[in-house]
């Protein structure tokens, strides 16, 4: 990681291009989610495919927090997106018909859970850190499969549904429309990557980025860096079970899947090909990868190994993501 | 900065969004419809990857059969038919998620799938939240058409209830009551072992067991459990690859020699791939080919004309639900969900479909067919390769199913 220590951090970069830019930037990134349902059919596309991408790019960039921005490589970031996906289901299915309620109680299960986990691991580095959480994504996983009574095992959690929001006066039916789910979720999304956004942009999260730079310098200074790598695996874990109770409601379905260490790899593939050193790099990675599974998938039964392919070239030829590599030649 | 427009684009920007909208050229053909008159879709989500592939590709080879035959002679409705298979890759998750792809993008008119009990049982969820017309062809955990029945799902393979029932009292005649049961441990095994165990018990028997993940691959540990419980029998329920394997170690263990082999399902695609002294035991066969019917004799033939091979039951699954859409459809003069359960319940297959003595129909109470069992022996190959099993007991659908009440469907339609 120190070979980069040259490079300035990620959110000045991208305020390299000058503010104006940035806001067009943002501006444009919000509109193209907010009319995803327009022109998402025109490319083959449909709602349930633009929410898996935020769904799936929230728990990227929740990922980042712990690789892209504490340079701490998790392999089994899965896991708490599995369990929040477990927590939402269980709590429809067993608890109350409430959406809400659903999405507290899968975050809070993932979330606390893996800050628990997290104390185990914080004086791990490397690849000890990224084995350790691989074994933990592991036992919650043969936890789900043999848990026949509760989770359903491997045929997964079935019989429950999305509840409507009941607002008082008005009532939002998210639950027959997937257009009006999909709008939902990207309120959700808005709001969760708003809350990481500030996160990020608060001294804590500029510790962070001392931490990932040289770690060595910031413990000299006086920086409680467990605590640090602690705080930000727990924030980074709670935004990764919102995501997996997103995706329960998605589906109205958790598998044991959800907690595998295939998917957390995939989580990584999607951040790295975004660029993980940008703020929404993985939510680009996890577009790029959700629609290309999605069509080629289609098309032959094979598609692992284009995405495999694909997965390849980008980091031989983007090793900063493709948003990385994008930022980088706007910024020369 | 010097070769940036005015508008802040730059050549190479520009170059990249011509790439990237050409790339969006060469994939829109697989995705819009076809023009001109729509064709009837048909949705086919099975395991093309994983353990149960082989049987996932019988299936679709004889659904893709029957779409071909029928497109020749008119289609369904007068419209031709479109078969959209997606690979459910052995994943419950995945094949949820390409059921709901198939119903939101591919907007089609019927559900085909899955291999996969978990995930036929999973689908069947999407299929009537979305009040789509389903076909499970070859999925057989018992909830699909029992307990868990639904208004638009169909189911053509046998539950695992009937096949235990059909098989039961042949291996304990001829073998003994104490059993070992090797099941995976997913929604197909905890029936198939359950109905075991509720026929054994009725029978005085006893049993021991171990349940595996779906796709185990090493069974060591378990055949030497298996070795030291002495069994009559050893019941192999494991599917597709993960049942070869188990075979292959079995006869690698010489446990052959000690104890007798049998169980619900040891289909044509599995026999074959496994070397002759492992090609043995009593088993049920939800079809075979080797039929003396002149219209068995003449799909067969045709069949083989078609595709160079010898039909399994997995083909005959994939074949009966094409022709189920084709007679509801006729029936009920309609593609709409309801519409066609309705017209399928109670219709009795014609001959040419039905391919097996006696009448074979969808029944009404948990739209369940109601087809033969044949009970039999698996044996090297005889005359022809594929001549792998003699049947002994043909067991009819509905004797070994019992009533629907006991299936405990209460079936419920929309309102």
């Amino acid at each position: 990681m120190s070979g980069h220590a040259t490079e300035a951090p990620p959110v000045a970069a991208a305020a390299a291009g000058g503010l104006p830019r940035r806001l067009a930037g943002l501006a444009v990134l919000w509109l193209v989610l907010a009319t995803a349902p327009l022109w998402m059919p025109l490319i083959g596309g449909y709602d349930a495919l633009a929410t898996r991408v935020l769904v799936l790019g929230l728990v990227a960039m929740s990922f980042n927090i712990v690789l892209g921005f504490t340079g701490q490589m998790s392999f089994g970031h899965a896991a708490y997106f599995g369990l929040g996906a477990y927590g939402a289901g269980l709590t429809l299915k067993f608890i109350a018909a409430s959406t809400p309620l659903a999405l507290l109680f899968g975050t809070l299960l993932g979330g606390v859970l893996g800050t628990l986990f997290g104390l185990l691991i914080v004086r791990r580095r490397g690849v000890y850190f990224a084995m350790v959480t691989i074994a933990f994504g592991q036992v919650c996983f043969y936890v789900a499969y043999k848990w026949n009574d509760l989770t359903g095992g491997y045929d997964g959690l079935r019989g429950f549904q999305r509840a409507p929001l009941h607002l008082g006066l008005a009532t939002i039916d998210i639950a027959a429309s997937s257009r009006v789910f999909y709008y939902f979720v990207l309120v959700i999304f808005a709001l969760a990557v708003g809350a990481m956004a500030l996160v990020l942009r608060s001294p804590f999260g500029r510790t962070l980025l001392a931490i990932r730079e040289n770690e060595r310098r910031a413990r000299f200074l006086g920086i409680p860096v467990e605590r640090h790598i602690w705080l930000a695996f727990s924030v980074s874990c709670f935004f990764a079970a919102l995501a997996g109770s997103l995706y329960a409601l998605l589906n109205n379905f958790a598998d044991p899947l959800a907690l595998h260490y295939t998917l957390s790899g995939e989580i990584v593939i999607m951040t790295v090909m975004g660029g993980m050193r940008a703020f929404w790099g993985p939510l680009l990675g996890a577009a790029v990868f959700v629609v290309l599974q999605d069509y080629v998938s289609s098309m032959t039964e094979n598609w692992m190994s284009i995405i495999g392919i694909i997965f390849m070239l980008v980091v031989l030829f983007f090793p900063r993501g493709l948003l990385g590599f994008m930022q980088r030649r706007d910024a020369r | 900065m010097a070769n940036k427009s005015i508008l802040g684009i730059r050549r190479r920007t520009l170059l990249q969004a011509g790439a990237t909208v050409g790339g969006l050229q060469l994939a829109s053909p697989f995705i819009l419809s076809a023009r001109g008159e729509t064709p009837v879709k048909i949705g086919m989500v099975d395991p093309l990857t994983g353990v149960l592939s082989a049987l996932a590709a019988s299936e679709v080879e004889g659904a893709k059969y029957a779409v071909a035959d029928l497109n020749k002679k008119g289609g369904i409705l007068g419209r031709q038919v479109e078969l959209l298979v997606e690979d459910s890759a052995n994943d419950v998750g995945t094949g949820v998620q390409k059921t709901r792809k198939l119903i939101d993008r591919d907007k089609v008119d019927v559900i085909f799938g899955d291999v996969n009990s978990g995930i036929a049982y999973a689908m069947s969820q999407v299929t009537s939240e979305k009040k789509v017309f389903h076909i499970v062809p070859g999925g057989h955990t018992d909830p699909i058409t029992g307990t868990d029945c639904k208004w638009n799902v169909f189911r053509i393979c046998n539950t695992t209830s009937m096949d235990a029932a059909a098989i039961t009292k042949q291996l304990v005649q001829q073998f003994g009551k104490r059993w070992f049961f090797i099941t995976p441990d997913y929604a197909y095994g905890h029936t198939l072992q359950d109905a075991f165990v509720k026929n054994l018990k009725a029978a005085g028997g006893e049993f021991e067991g171990d349940m595996l993940p779906i796709n185990t691959s090493e069974f060591s540990a378990t055949l030497i459990k298996a070795k030291a419980y002495k069994p009559n029998v050893l019941l192999n329920n494991m599917g597709g690859l993960a049942q070869v394997n188990c075979m292959k170690q079995f006869v690698q263990f010489g446990m052959n020699k000690d104890m007798a082999l049998g169980g619900a399902l040891f289909e044509l695609e599995g026999v074959e791939a496994l070397p002759a002294v492992a090609q043995s035991g009593w088993w049920c066969y939800e079809w075979w080919w080797n039929q003396d019917l002149p219209e068995v004799k003449a799909f067969v033939a045709d069949f083989r004309k078609a595709t160079g091979k010898t039909p399994t039951a997995r083909h005959w699954f994939g074949v009966v639900a094409v022709h189920s859409v084709r007679l509801a459809a006729a029936k009920a003069k309609s593609l709409d969900g309801l519409k066609l359960a309705k017209a399928l319940e109670d219709l009795e297959l014609p001959p040419d479909v039905a391919l097996q003595p006696g009448k074979i129909r969808y029944r009404a109470g948990d739209h369940q067919l109601m087809s033969n069992i044949f009970v039999g022996e698996v044996h090297p190959a005889v005359g022809n390769k594929d001549n792998i099993f003699t049947p002994k007991v043909v067991v009819p659908g509905e004797e070994a199913a019992g009533t629907v009440a006991n299936t405990g469907c209460v079936m419920k339609y929309p309102a």
